[in-house]
């Protein structure tokens, strides 16, 4: 797969939050299609990373660029439009939204999908099936579970017009064992059919072993190694911050 | 003292009055939803309708026209605070501000001191009116003069086409989602900032349509809309803060509750009877009747 430019770049990327540096120099290079894991212990600076990647917070030093332009400076909405959706780690849903029409606010994005709306409520439609979510398509979204709650919020990204690249945050954490199958089979469906690439932050090894061929590792707000997980947790270095405990 | 007859008068002149002051409280409630603010200077944006409406129809379209007026004051105040949004709201979400409730508070209280200074300076302390030949209306039992019933109507035309364009507009949409999330309603691609100053603007053309209506009711002067403002308030508390159906029920359980003890206790207290059904819902039900429990964190 190497040789392809990759559609997700951060370059030296910093945050620093007073005396803390939360992300120290980030490298990461994900390429188009690919389904990337991102791993590393409680405070390792995962979710600085996503939140700087996506403009929710301006990096102190460094760039990332979307399909080679830079993202920097832009405002969280603009990212969106351009398709690099995120989804968070405590869920946002709309909760006096209806199901569906939680899916379909992020059909609002694009000026252009209004006129077609009809095409929205058949993306609804088939992601509400695909998510086992379609009984519940009017209830109003708080009345949800929490794991429903979890998977309708990843189903939204995927109503996103311009969707290419979408960086999972904890989906899978506090989520029971069958919402988590459709969670990643609806991964696996829009990686497949759009060749959606995906960024997920994960505790969950079995699931980023299923998902993804190469895992990067953060440590202290640094990359400290790249590969398929099996070689990474070898490490000792790895086994080492995660208080010894062997990860697979 | 007490007739079915009577009964029934100040029941619907209780509606009448409560659905235009509900007007007020949806604009109070919408831009507190979206915005996430309380803006002070509601009752001075009221004043300024009612002050376009006296212009308008007093030098220009004569009374005849008074609902263009109302349209054409309604929409004055809308771009007014269409403008005004951007330079005194916009920097509580850009300007780094810790604590983003005193920020609006100290602005709009300041607003509001501008404003209506500003109209007593112009157009001094005098009470000024539009005038009126609409012919009075029997409705049912109760004698209801032109105007109040004209602006009734209006109001309900108005609620009508506000929740219209809430439930069946993709605007309407990204008003409710932004209402809800706003981190969510950026992710979802929605350009929060710019919907905050459409929603501002929209809040306070409520505002200055109940100020257009009234305004050969309870007169034109700088401090008109104090009354108004108390009473959207009180709907407010009553109905639960952000809860749109709660500023409708409460409107019209204000405007009873204030005419039936006007008419069978004493019309002295008028406006104090608004304040015991607060007292009452603040009592039973502290989230007020549509009002969501805040989970503290």
């Amino acid at each position: 797969m190497s040789g392809i430019a990759p559609i997700l770049e951060a370059r030296r990327l910093s945050k620093r939050f007073g005396g803390f540096l939360a992300n120290d120099a980030i490298d990461l290079s994900v390429e188009a299609g690919e389904i990337r894991g991102i791993i590393g212990p409680n405070g390792a600076g995962k979710s600085t990373l996503v939140n700087l990647i996506t403009g929710v917070h301006q990096p102190s030093a460094g760039d990332v660029l979307l399909a080679g332009e830079s993202l920097v400076g832009r405002k969280p909405h603009e990212i969106a439009r351009k398709g690099l959706v995120r989804s968070f780690q405590v869920s946002r849903v709309f909760g006096n939204l209806s199901v569906i029409e939680n899916l379909l606010a992020s059909h609002l994005a694009d000026a252009r999908m209004r006129e077609t709306h009809g095409q929205g409520f058949a993306k609804a439609t088939r992601l509400l099936e695909l998510t086992g979510l379609i009984r519940l398509a009017d209830a109003p979204a708080k009345t949800l579970s929490g794991g429903q709650r979890v998977l309708l919020q990843a189903a939204a990204g995927f109503m996103m017009p311009s969707l290419t690249c979408y960086l999972l945050d904890e989906p899978f954490a506090g989520v029971n064992p069958v919402i988590k199958d459709q969670l990643i089979a609806l991964i696996e469906e829009e990686s497949r059919a759009r060749g959606v690439t995906f960024v997920i932050v994960s505790h969950e090894m079995a699931v980023m072993r299923r998902l993804c061929r190469k895992i990067t590792v953060l440590i202290e707000g640094r990359v400290v190694v790249e590969g398929s997980l099996d070689d990474v947790a070898a490490r000792a270095d790895v086994v080492a911050a995660y208080l010894g405990k062997s990860l697979v | 003292m007490f007739s079915f007859e009577l009964f029934t008068q100040a029941l619907l002149a209780g509606i009448v009055i409560g659905v235009i002051y509900a007007l007020m409280a949806l604009g109070i409630t919408f831009i507190y939803s979206i915005v996430k603010m309380i803006n002070w200077a509601m009752g001075e944006f009221y004043m300024l309708g009612s002050y376009a409406q006296y212009l308008i129809v007093a030098y220009w379209l004569g009374p005849d026209l008074w609902y263009i007026a109302a349209i054409l004051s309604a929409a004055t105040v809308f771009f007014a605070g269409w403008l005004i949004e951007p330079i005194l709201i916009k920097p509580m979400f850009t300007g780094g501000i810790e604590r983003r409730d005193d920020y609006a508070t100290v602005v709009t209280i300041a607003l509001l001191l501008l404003l209506r200074n500003l109209a007593t300076a112009i157009s001094g302390p005098y009470q000024r009116t539009p005038g009126t030949n609409l012919p009075g209306v029997m409705l049912g039992p109760l004698p209801e003069s032109g105007a109040r019933f004209a602006a009734f109507l209006a109001a309900l035309a108005a609620i009508a086409l506000f929740t219209l364009l809430l439930k069946r507009t993709w605007l309407g949409l990204a008003l409710r989602a932004t209402s809800q999330s706003r981190v969510g309603a950026q992710t979802s691609g929605v350009d929060v900032l710019s919907l905050d100053k459409l929603a501002f603007g929209i809040g306070v053309g409520l505002a200055g349509l109940a100020g257009a209506l009234l305004a050969p009711v309870f007169m034109v002067y700088p401090t008109n809309g104090v009354v108004t403002t108390t009473k959207g308030f009180e709907i407010i508390v009553i109905g639960g803060l952000g809860s749109v159906p709660g500023a409708l029920v409460a409107g019209v359980a204000l405007g009873i509750a204030e005419s039936l003890g006007a008419t069978f206790i004493a019309s002295a207290y008028q406006n104090a009877y608004g304040f015991v059904l607060l007292l009452l819902v603040l009592a039973l039900r502290p989230s007020g009747l549509f009002g969501e429990r805040l989970r503290q964190a």
